[in-house]
């Protein structure tokens, strides 16, 4: 499988968190193909809602930076994963950045689907994702189920299923990897 | 009250949102004469600025259009930056969500983090205001954004009043909450004119770039040509 990571931590050092996403890479890299982007350390800007990727240069964002690599492979990937700590109650603005700029991949055109006004595709093929979080000390079930909706509507967006959300506190890395491969 | 208004639209004051917050001061600024800063998170060299208005007020609105079902990156940059337990926070808070999309639905999810994050930062929740379809007003003929402009108008009039969204203003504007099974009928026909696609292709043709609008650059095919 080929498998995009999203890390969208936001801490310089080595923190827990990005530790427990080296060693989720190590455990894929056995069997699959892994390209993880550390968001943070990469030269990324916020979408400005120019609209250019929707009808100046259809397909392709404005802002030359290194977005256009994560772009790539998303929409050639199997399987990717939003990886973040939980900032505010809700995955990290290093993340949303991305996040907003993945409508380059889908085309401006509506369509109706669960009755509701939708992007239509772009491509073919819209991989499924994960999520890998880490809780805050406050992090409460109701938060846990605003991000779980949030991104469940992403994933009616993008035209794919969010397969998972595992917590680096709670899961196993196997877990992650077993679930990434098999379901 | 001191006010203080975010404006968390990526187009800075091309955005559409400060289209609605001029609809809003109009009325406001008829019941307060206090001026009211407006701080636009697009201008992200100016986070010192925006701590202390942050810090200063009694009272935030934050107004953003809705990106992937949420808030924009910069919204939730600046969620992060104020919720530091050292950062003193607003009374009130209260947010208005716009969207392209016509229904109110596909903002009810972010309406929810609001609401938590406001009790995150202990301050008073106002509540939300959701308006669907705003997308193109600025091309729209001045008769079809009356109503919208004069909603937005009665709202400032009554936060001055009363330091709260008025409810009766919140229910009008987050209709429709989902299409109606006539107005998906109604799409349906008229998608098969390409009509539904008009304010696309007008412009995807004014960029000389019609016919390159299903374009896939990213696609295996077309990368390993390249």
């Amino acid at each position: 499988m080929n498998i995009v990571i999203l890390n969208g931590d936001l801490k310089h050092e080595k923190s827990n968190f990005s530790k427990y996403l080296e060693e989720l890479t190590k455990e894929f890299q056995l069997n699959h193909r892994v390209q993880v982007f550390p968001l943070k350390e990469m030269n990324l800007h916020y979408c400005t809602g120019c609209w250019s990727c929707w009808w100046k240069t259809p397909g392709r964002c404005a802002i030359n930076d290194d977005a256009e690599e994560i772009f790539k492979s998303i929409i050639n990937a199997d399987f990717f994963i939003f990886a973040s700590p939980l900032i505010a109650g809700f995955t990290s603005s290093e993340l949303k950045k991305i996040t907003d700029r993945l409508i380059v991949l889908l085309h401006p055109y509506i369509e109706i689907r669960n009755e509701e006004f939708h992007h239509r595709k772009r491509y073919e093929n819209y991989p499924d994702f994960g999520l890998v979080l880490e809780k805050e000390t406050d992090t409460d079930k109701e938060d846990l189920e605003i991000v779980s909706d949030i991104y469940d509507r992403f994933a009616i967006n993008f035209h794919c299923k969010k397969k998972f959300i595992k917590y680096i506190d709670h899961h196993k890395i196997e877990d992650i990897v077993y679930e990434t491969c098999n379901i | 009250m001191k006010l203080v208004i975010f404006n968390g639209s990526p187009r800075y004051k091309k955005s559409n949102s400060k289209i609605l917050i001029e609809q809003f001061l109009i009325g406001y600024t008829r019941f307060c004469s206090e001026t009211v800063p407006i701080h636009y998170l697009a201008k992200r060299n100016r986070k010192k600025e925006e701590k202390e208005l942050f810090q200063n007020a009694d009272t935030i609105l934050v107004i953003f259009p809705l990106y992937t079902d949420s808030m924009p990156g910069i919204v939730k940059e600046f969620f992060e930056n104020v919720i530091d337990t050292d950062i003193k926070t607003p009374k009130k808070i209260g947010f208005i969500v716009q969207s392209g999309f016509p229904e109110a639905i596909h903002s009810i999810y972010v309406e929810r983090y609001l609401e938590k994050f406001a009790k995150r930062i202990k301050s008073d929740y106002l509540g939300t205001i959701i308006k669907g379809g705003v997308e193109g007003i600025q091309i729209m003929p001045k008769s079809m954004t009356k109503k919208l402009f004069r909603s937005f108008e009665i709202l400032g009039e009554h936060f001055a009043k009363n330091e709260a969204f008025s409810p009766e203003i919140n229910e009008i504007l987050r209709k429709p909450f989902k299409m109606s099974p006539a107005r998906i009928f109604l799409f349906k026909q008229l998608s098969k004119t390409g009509l539904t696609n008009f304010y696309w292709n007008s412009n995807l043709k004014k960029n000389n770039a019609f016919r390159n609008r299903f374009d896939k650059p990213f696609s295996k095919e077309n990368f390993s040509t390249q």
